[in-house]
């Protein structure tokens, strides 16, 4: 009986040492960084205009160029890991990234979890796309006007009884978009990050714009892991994007990629212009 | 009852929105309303095209009694929410005006939409119902109208039609109370009726489940009150000799 | 044989047998389907506007056509599962209906007309929001997708209507079926198993049949509830080529999917009536 269990010992040896060989070196901390000359960064590739790819399959968008931008300053290679919603955490966690630039809203639960760095970078909230040919200005254009809108959307009743406009509310994006293209309404209310999607397609909405500033933001943050928001390498990117608020570079990214204007963007960009 | 129902929701979480918030209340009854707007027009709608569609049907001339057919088979054998969007939005984009922006505009509101696509699709249905009634005409009769000298249309309107409204009146009632339900289809053209307006309040307040039994209510109130007229009118317009 | 009510097929063509003045139904449908699909082609004829710089309306429609076809398989998996589920319910819910125990009797009626006269799309949001998102079976747990909801949403209504064809079929079988089989010792179970519903079968085909038409046409209110069915397929496509001429050839050529699998279901029910002689 001791050769079988030597064997499956052995066996078991063996698996150990596979999984501990195929186990990724985690870069757990700037220094290691550098040492590998390369950060992994996960980031969405099928989201305009924030991380996607182009005809030839290169990833490009806002914040591929906040990644590159990172990777540049700390003088190694940007390496990406393409994620969805529901896998960004995890690769944190699992340690098969070092830093997530993914569309990220902050909540409670997920700073628990990770390290969410601050300052922010960008927020989300309500915007509008309508006609170049409606020439709106403000938001109290919209008073008493039809306003498409997609049924549920937690921005509708804010902005209807902020500036009370006729919310035509449909069952999709879609439907909406064909009854704003009809011109049932004047304009299409919905999240400023898809109408920047929608808008940089010129092919079918050249004659569209996002005029209005985005309302109710919530922002976004970037994630490391939850012990490295204060080692050097959480400190690194928080003085980065510090930088970045005070010299106005987020808000060229932000026009380069056709965003509808951020108030809070705007706002960042005065506060840290006066530190 | 306001008080009861602040109070049902503080001690079960049982939210009642609609009766004791002021706001929710008066958009579910601008809903109801809206939705009761459609179903009136929409039954008066259909009928008028049952009864035309049925007279036309059995007309000498070979290209309008095709026309009629084309028209019955392809609107019932087609989804009725399919024709609603094909209503409002392909048709809606070609029909359309330069407003004073010098945009397109939309000749129709989504609301006529929604009351012609649903007039047309209960109609075409009445138009078989009241064509099957008419054929149960016994010929007879028929021929007393014509012995009598009444042309073509008198015989029609005066005679025959009132027989066989008689006659079709149970499929008629099944027919009226399907469309009463298919109202609820406008939701998904924007129509503000009362599963919408229901939609929008449940999704700032979170209480769908009681906001759909509300709903799930008030149109088993709307039918049972319709069947109840129907009855009433069947029972009326009895014709001795017919039926059960 | 004097059937109730409640078997009148909605569409009416029951009386139609009386009527007899019909061209023959084969060039009928001829007909029908050469109109639609010369409108089709009409309205992809003259909407070609740009056809110089832009792809015709009619290489667009062929390009979205997988797409399309793999959302129409799904409203045809959605009317068969809610079919089936409907009708084995309903079965079930009808026997209720005609029990000897009052109650019994009560509740089940109260349940069929409630579901039949509640709108399908109420019912189709009540089993999208009611229903979890996830369950645990025997420890296992998954997730119920959008198009699962959809089917018991669907299947209520049908669960319903089967429900008044069996107690109208039952009830529409003369009592002295019944006088004899207990004369002959039949117990109620084996009465109705062995002698009422085998009789019960023909006459209920046709309006069943009915109900399936009725159903595959309500399938793209799935659409509404988030399912990606047939109809957002298309409105999707059509979103994404932003196309003004595209709009009316494309809702047509997806209504004539439709009516290509709903008009022979209507046919073949029309010739079931007069074959199975249901008269009112």
């Amino acid at each position: 009986m001791q050769a079988p269990l030597a064997r499956s010992l052995a066996l078991a040896a063996l698996a150990c040492a596979a999984i501990v060989a195929a186990r990724p070196v985690l870069a757990d901390d700037l220094a290691d960084i550098k040492k590998k000359g390369e950060i992994a960064i996960g980031v969405k590739a099928e989201y305009k205009p924030f991380g996607f790819r182009d005809a030839s399959g290169q990833l490009m968008g806002f914040e591929i160029d906040i990644a590159n931008g990172i990777a540049k300053a700390l003088g190694v290679k940007a390496k990406f890991e393409p994620v969805q919603d529901a896998t960004r955490l995890p690769y944190i966690t699992q340690g098969r990234v070092d830093l997530v630039i993914a569309t990220m809203n902050t909540t409670p639960e997920r700073e628990r979890t990770v390290g969410m760095i601050q300052p922010f970078y960008y927020a989300s909230g309500a915007s509008v796309v309508a006609p170049k040919s409606a020439h709106l200005k403000t938001w109290e254009d919209l008073r008493g006007k039809k306003v498409c809108a997609t049924q549920g959307a937690n921005w509708n009743k804010p902005i209807e009884e902020k500036f009370d406009p006729t919310i035509v509310a449909f069952r999709g994006m879609a439907e909406a978009q064909t009854a704003l293209q009809n011109g049932e309404c004047i304009a299409f209310l919905y999240g400023n990050t898809s109408i920047a999607g929608m808008l940089s397609d010129p092919t079918h909405w050249a004659d569209y714009e996002a005029p209005l500033p985005t309302l109710n933001e919530g922002p976004w943050a970037m994630a490391v892991k939850l012990e490295e928001k204060d080692r050097p390498l959480g400190k690194a990117i928080t003085a980065l994007i510090a930088g970045w608020h005070k010299d106005g570079w987020f808000l060229e990214l932000e026009k380069k990629w056709h965003l509808p204007a951020s108030p809070w963007l705007a706002a960042e960009h005065e506060k840290f212009k006066n530190k | 009852m306001e008080a009861f129902f602040r109070h049902l929701y503080e001690t079960t979480g049982y939210n009642f929105s609609i009766f004791y918030d002021r706001r929710d209340e008066l958009n579910f009854v601008h809903g109801l309303g809206v939705s009761l707007e459609l179903m009136a027009i929409s039954l008066v709608g259909s009928l008028a095209i049952g009864i035309i569609g049925a007279w036309l049907g059995g007309m000498s001339s070979q290209l309008v009694r095709g026309s009629v057919r084309v028209y019955v088979q392809a609107l019932r054998n087609t989804p009725p929410l399919i024709q609603l969007y094909f209503f409002f939005f392909a048709l809606g984009s070609v029909l359309s005006v330069i407003g004073p922006n010098g945009r397109p505009m939309p000749l129709l509101s989504n609301f006529t939409w929604a009351c012609i696509g649903l007039s047309a699709v209960a109609g075409a249905f009445n138009i078989e119902i009241f064509r099957a009634g008419i054929e149960s005409v016994p010929r007879n009769i028929r021929d007393a109208a014509t012995a009598l000298g009444l042309g073509r249309t008198k015989a029609f309107f005066l005679v025959i039609l009132p027989l066989a409204f008689r006659l079709c009146l149970p499929a008629l009632n099944n027919n009226l109370v399907n469309l009463l339900k298919s109202t609820t289809m406008a939701y998904a053209i924007g129509v503000p009726e009362v599963l919408y307006v229901s939609a929008q309040i449940w999704s700032d307040e979170f209480n769908a489940t009681e906001m759909m039994l509300v709903v799930l209510v008030v149109y088993a109130g709307i039918t049972t009150a319709l069947i109840g007229v129907m009855q009433y009118v069947e029972r009326r317009l009895k014709v001795p000799g017919y039926g059960a | 044989m004097k059937l109730p009510a409640v078997l009148q097929v909605d569409r009416a063509v029951g009386l139609g047998s009386l009527a007899g003045l019909f061209v023959r139904p084969s060039s009928r449908s001829l007909l029908c389907m050469g109109l639609l699909c010369s409108v089709l082609l009409a309205g992809a004829a003259t909407a070609q506007t740009n056809a110089a710089k832009a792809p015709s309306v009619l290489a667009t429609l062929i390009k979205w056509t997988p797409l399309m076809a793999e959302g129409f398989a799904l409203n045809l998996m959605i009317s068969f599962s809610a079919m089936l589920l409907g009708t084995v319910s309903g079965i079930g819910l009808g026997l209720a209906t005609i029990s000897l125990r009052r109650p019994v009797r009560r509740i089940s009626w109260i349940t069929t007309q409630f579901f039949r006269n509640s709108p399908w799309l109420a019912l189709l949001f009540f089993c999208v929001y009611a229903l979890p998102h996830q369950a645990t079976l025997f420890g296992a747990s998954f997730i119920i997708p959008d198009w699962t909801k959809a089917v018991l949403g669907l299947a209520l209504p049908i669960m319903a209507n089967v429900a008044e064809i069996v107690r109208g079929t039952v009830q529409a079988v003369p009592t002295i079926q019944w006088q004899s089989a207990t004369a002959l010792g039949f117990s109620r179970w084996l009465t109705l198993r062995l002698v009422i519903l085998p009789q019960c079968i023909k006459p209920a085909i046709p309006p069943w049949m009915n109900w399936y038409a009725i159903l595959t046409m309500a399938t793209p209110l799935a659409s509404i509830v988030g399912v990606a069915e047939a109809l957002q397929v298309t409105t999707e496509a059509l979103v994404s080529e932003a196309r003004f001429e595209l709009l009316i050839p494309m809702y047509l050529y997806l209504l004539t999917w439709f009516f290509i699998y709903c008009y022979p279901i209507a046919l073949l029910t029309e010739r079931l009536e007069r074959k199975f002689g249901v008269i009112t």
